[in-house]
């Protein structure tokens, strides 16, 4: 803190005019105040200040005098002016000013204290930088609506840190294949001015029991991808893995899944083991889209599931994991990723799109099913297409309409893979049907008959799935007041959103017609024939619950769901 | 006829209720205002914003004191009126951090904009800090021309960083911009994490936020 000796800066001589004491403040034109406040801070024999200034009613200071931040408290006199730079200006009765320009802060005391000239004040903080002792002001930030601007506003900043580390973590998720997986191992992230390289090298451990020394407790993920172009190239890479893979991971989120299993010991997942190596090209545009093509070589086989512990439910016995066709593929893939909902961290609304093509060829031994045979090993070649487009509509600050509709399954080929197979019903696609109990509806349009078998796999060449979801906030301020500090009383952030939502889908095979679950390849199934609900909740961010009525089965119970994400 | 004490509860706490939460939201209580510019500014200025009294509360207070930093993430949108819905023309956004500096004994506020931090300065009373933080600030965003009824919505969030978040907050404030204290933080397992979010979201912990909106205006002048 600056104190400002009165005896030690007296001056002889100094004419100081006084002004009324209500010299009228007024906000000036920013450049006008902000000018002058500038021209003050840079002139020679301008004192400077940064932090706080305070001038005691036995001090005076000869000459002007410039605080950066603040805050100001006078009591004294100051003979010149005082330019406070975003900084508060507190006068005590008394006071005297030869001038008064503030920018960026308020005046307190101004009918208390004598100012010889007008005041000047600009509300609005100023920006500005240091050079070699001179304050230069900054042009405010413009709002450029050239598309390239857009553009840049859109992607990140990039990283340009180089590092690598040695990580111990879990793999995000908890299951009745693996309980929870551990990975450990090295990360490099080296950044250069053509491009970077990355290396995940983690080896994988998982927890369930029981724990032995194979290759049903360890395992390993190493990923390297060498990337040419910073904001928009080229990336070629490769993948050798020997790990536990979902079947559908489309519906759920791992984390969701994680936290059901481990709570609840409901695991809406099925499980495959994939050893095996990948290599892939991936075009990339930014964080906005990428384009990969990916060519890889595995061995495909079932994967029992385990002891687990839950926290509920421990006495329940998990659902089973189906057996799944077992050999060796070779898998070609191409994907496609757009998402246009962000620029910057704002959310704009727009586009998700993830699709893909896969083209499969190799020798499965298929699972047989209920059926007590041996299975034999057989030429397989498939193709199989998937996507899930979304449109993220803002109506109105608050409120939003989004919409989804997700399509996928058998393209060419034989038939496909358990692996490869879908169903939709359950939490993710069709709330208010339970996940992988449909025996009140015949035919089963979720999972074309996987739930008469044992672990209810997912067995439908095609699936096709219509959502739309209507939020629009509101304020449970009666619940939980922030303007009082009550962080941590119980109740909610104060913004909530009420949801409407329907649904409707299903799955089908191909093959020969039975106008109930099989239809030909190049049919789709009557919309009269797909199943629908219909829902409302409370999303409170993190948290949402929901109740949902199968609108097309009448004998199928209202369902409650609790989600821990929005629901797409 | 029974029903009358009830009606006549519901008619007082109608009555009632709106008067205290009008009440409450007067005094030193944390507030944050958007105003749109004058009429003849308006396709060259964009509105100010003034977050008041933001640090005032005991809990983040005592956040403050044992080191954790706050931030404060403001975003500016402009909307357009439109028969059955608005349409969202432009956004910006820009946070301000602040922390205390034990060895200094001050608090540090820095405002970041777009990629660049500015120093808002150093305090040693939090209340000087929460000062610095009120400052009004232009956000440079201006009405669309030729666009009839226009209007602001400016959205504050207030948050403590939690201490996985300290050594970027180091490196954010030091100008190595990166998503920062806005996530890529080292993730824990998924237990903890949908643990702590399922308990900090019944708590309401963590997070404080405000909401302010101007009157709806013509870019051109006028209203």
């Amino acid at each position: 803190m600056h104190r400002i000796r009165l005896l030690a800066l007296l001056t002889s001589g100094f004419a100081f005019a006084t002004a009324p004491i209500d010299a009228q403040q007024r906000d000036t034109p920013p450049r006008t105040a902000a000018a002058l406040a500038v021209a003050t801070y840079n002139a020679e024999r301008t004192m400077r200040v940064t932090g706080v200034l305070e001038v005691t009613a036995d001090q005076r200071v000869d000459g002007d005098v410039a605080v950066l931040n603040g805050p100001v408290r006078v009591a004294g006199r100051i003979a010149g002016t005082l330019a406070a730079i975003n900084a508060d200006v507190q006068l005590s009765p008394g006071a005297v000013l030869g001038g008064l320009v503030v920018v960026g802060g308020t005046i307190s005391g101004q009918e208390q204290a004598t100012i010889a000239t007008e005041v000047m004040r600009q509300p609005e903080l100023l920006r500005y930088h240091l050079a070699e002792q001179r304050l230069v002001p900054e042009a405010e930030p413009t709002y450029d609506e050239a598309w390239w601007k857009r553009r840049a506003r859109r992607k990140p900043v990039p990283d340009d840190r180089s590092w690598s580390d040695f990580t111990f973590t879990s793999a995000h998720t908890y299951n009745r294949v693996e309980g929870l997986p551990i990975l450990l191992g090295p990360r490099i992230r080296q950044n250069t001015e053509w491009g970077r390289f990355t290396l995940d090298a983690f080896g994988v451990v998982r927890t369930a029991g029981p724990v032995r020394w194979d290759r049903g407790t360890l395992g390993h993920d190493v990923t390297g991808e060498l990337q040419l172009g910073r904001k928009a190239g080229v990336g070629v890479g490769g993948r050798t893995f020997d790990i536990v893979d979902a079947v559908e991971d489309w519906q759920y989120s791992a984390e969701e899944v994680g936290l059901a299993a481990f709570v609840l010991r409901r695991d809406n997942r099925d499980y495959y083991r994939r050893h095996g190596g990948l290599g892939f090209v991936r075009m990339h545009a930014g964080a906005d889209a990428d384009l990969t093509f990916s060519f890889g070589d595995e061995r495909w086989a079932s994967a029992r599931d385990r002891a687990p512990i839950s926290v509920f439910n421990s006495d329940e016995p998990w659902r089973l994991n189906p057996a799944m066709d077992e050999g060796t593929m070779h898998l070609a893939t191409t994907r496609l990723r757009v998402d246009t909902r962000r620029r910057g961290s704002a959310l704009w609304g727009g586009w998700y799109l993830d699709a893909q093509v896969e083209r499969g060829s190799g020798t499965l031994a298929r699972d047989p099913g209920l059926l007590a045979v041996i299975p034999r090993p057989e030429r397989v070649e498939y193709t199989r297409g998937f996507i899930d487009a979304r449109r993220y509509t803002r109506l109105a600050p608050g409120t939003a309409l989004n919409l989804r509709f997700v399509t996928g399954g058998w393209m060419s080929g034989d038939r496909l893979p358990t692996q490869r197979r879908l169903s939709v019903g359950g939490p993710g696609t069709l709330p208010g049907y339970d996940f992988r109990r449909s025996w009140r509806v015949d035919p089963d349009p979720f999972t074309c008959g996987g739930s008469s078998l044992p672990g209810s796999p997912a067995l439908c060449d095609r699936v096709m799935l219509f959502q739309a979801k209507y939020r629009t906030d509101f304020h449970v301020g009666w619940v939980r007041n922030d303007a009082r500090d009550d962080w941590w009383r119980p109740g909610f952030n104060q913004h909530a959103a009420f949801v409407l939502f329907a649904d409707a889908g299903r799955g089908w095979s191909v093959g020969a017609p039975d106008l109930a679950t099989t239809y030909a390849k190049d049919d789709v199934p009557p919309l009269s024939t797909f199943r629908a609900d219909v829902g409302a909740g409370f999303d409170f961010g993190s948290l949402g619950i929901y109740v949902a009525k199968a609108t097309t089965t009448a004998s199928e119970p209202v369902n409650v769901i609790v989600r821990f994400r929005h629901r797409f | 006829m029974s029903h009358s004490p009830l009606r006549a509860l519901i008619v007082a706490a109608v009555l009632i209720l709106p008067a205290a939460h009008a009440a409450s939201a007067q005094g030193g209580r944390p507030a944050l205002t958007i105003t749109a510019p004058a009429p003849g500014e308006r396709l060259r200025a964009g509105p100010i914003v003034v977050a008041s009294q933001m640090l005032g509360g005991r809990k983040l207070g005592e956040a403050l004191e044992s080191g954790f930093p706050a931030r404060l993430h403001f975003t500016v949108e402009l909307w357009s009126v439109g028969g059955w819905t608005n349409a969202l023309e432009r956004v910006v956004e820009w946070d301000v951090v602040v922390r205390r500096l034990a060895v200094e004994n001050v608090y540090e506020v820095t405002q970041v904009v777009g990629d660049r931090p500015f120093s808002l300065g150093r305090f040693t009373q939090l209340a000087d800090a929460a000062a610095a933080v009120a400052r009004p600030t232009r956000a440079p965003i201006v009405a669309v021309p030729g666009m009839v009824r226009q209007y602001y919505q400016a959205g504050l969030s207030v948050e403590t960083l939690s201490i996985s978040d300290l050594d970027e907050v180091e490196r954010w404030l030091r100008g190595e911009l990166r998503p920062a204290v806005r996530g890529e933080r080292n993730p824990g397992t998924v237990l903890g994490r949908g643990l702590k979010t399922l308990a900090s979201r019944l708590l309401g912990g963590e997070r404080r936020e405000y909401v302010a909106r101007t009157g709806v205006f013509d870019a051109d002048g006028g209203r």
